[in-house]
């Protein structure tokens, strides 16, 4: 049943020995809440992918040969001249 | 086992469970098949170094199934759940193990057990355990709100096992523990729902 309503790592561990009639016994069981949702990892793969191009942008526009501001002036008209919108 | 209980059958179970554990609220002695008290926790093997520091009065009133605590540890900070908590001996135990900067709630519907779980909670001196009555299927707690939902003894008693364990799943935190002690049935169900009415908490 735990496992039909979503509780993960379910797994009866042991009998206590307490049984309150001859038909039960006393048994300990335990499960666990996925850590996250299947959205929750579809956040977390876009974050990545965002933190993967972050770190690229910060390598393109590192200080080198060309100073910070003539590369983005660079990108700037290289993005004229391709018609981007933003 | 999706068997529909009525509103009347629910009832009926839980004008009995109050009928049985408002007795068992003054003293479990002689209400069990098993031992209780200080010798019930003894021989579930609760941790002694914990069980020595709870008051006479408090360790007397225990009537578990097995200890949940032998499950997984009870972190400082964590907030934790009892269901079912009774005279809160568990409850108690898990706010010790939570430290000041965790908590412990118990929720019960029978009145005379949380009566005494209050009491219990005054002898410990205690400040981060609450109580409050309420049925397992329906708790009055925010989504992902417990580090650690424990149980022991009462799931059987519950007439709605699934909507107490998909409540359980909603208030406990991604990555957060279920760890419960309970009776389990072995063998068929009867088939009568009468009979297994007549008999719920055997």
């Amino acid at each position: 049943m735990l496992k039909q309503l979503g509780f993960e790592s379910v797994e009866l561990v042991a009998e206590t020995g307490f049984n309150s009639s001859p038909k039960t016994r006393g048994t300990l069981f335990r499960g666990e809440k996925a850590l996250s949702t299947k959205d929750g990892k579809e956040i977390t793969d876009v974050k990545d992918s965002l933190a993967k191009y972050q770190s690229f942008f910060d390598a393109a526009y590192a200080e080198g040969s060309l100073d910070r501001k003539t590369k983005h002036l660079v990108a700037l008209g290289a993005s004229l001249a391709a018609g981007c919108e933003q | 086992m999706t068997t529909q209980i009525s509103q009347k059958d629910k009832n009926k179970i839980e004008s009995g469970i109050r009928a049985k554990y408002e007795k068992v609220a003054g003293s479990p002695e002689g209400m069990f098949n098993y031992p209780t008290g200080r010798a019930g926790l003894e021989a579930l093997s609760y941790d002694p170094g914990l069980i020595e520091n709870l008051p006479e009065a408090v360790t007397a009133s225990y009537c578990g199934v097995g200890n949940p605590f032998s499950l997984g540890p009870i972190n400082k900070g964590d907030a934790v759940l009892d269901i079912g908590c009774g005279t809160g001996v568990d409850t108690i135990l898990a706010a010790m193990m939570a430290g000041p900067e965790g908590k412990s709630v118990g929720v019960d519907i029978v009145a005379d057990m949380l009566q005494r779980a209050k009491a219990n909670l005054e002898l410990t001196g205690l400040k981060n355990v609450t109580f409050r009555e309420t049925s397992g299927e329906k708790l009055p707690f925010e989504d992902n709100s417990f580090d650690v939902v424990i149980s022991n003894g009462v799931i059987n008693l519950i007439p709605d096992k699934a909507a107490a364990m998909k409540e359980a799943l909603r208030v406990l935190k991604p990555g957060g523990r279920l760890m419960i002690a309970d009776q389990v049935l072995f063998g068929q169900v009867q088939k009568d729902l009468k009979d297994r009415i007549d008999t719920w908490f055997q």
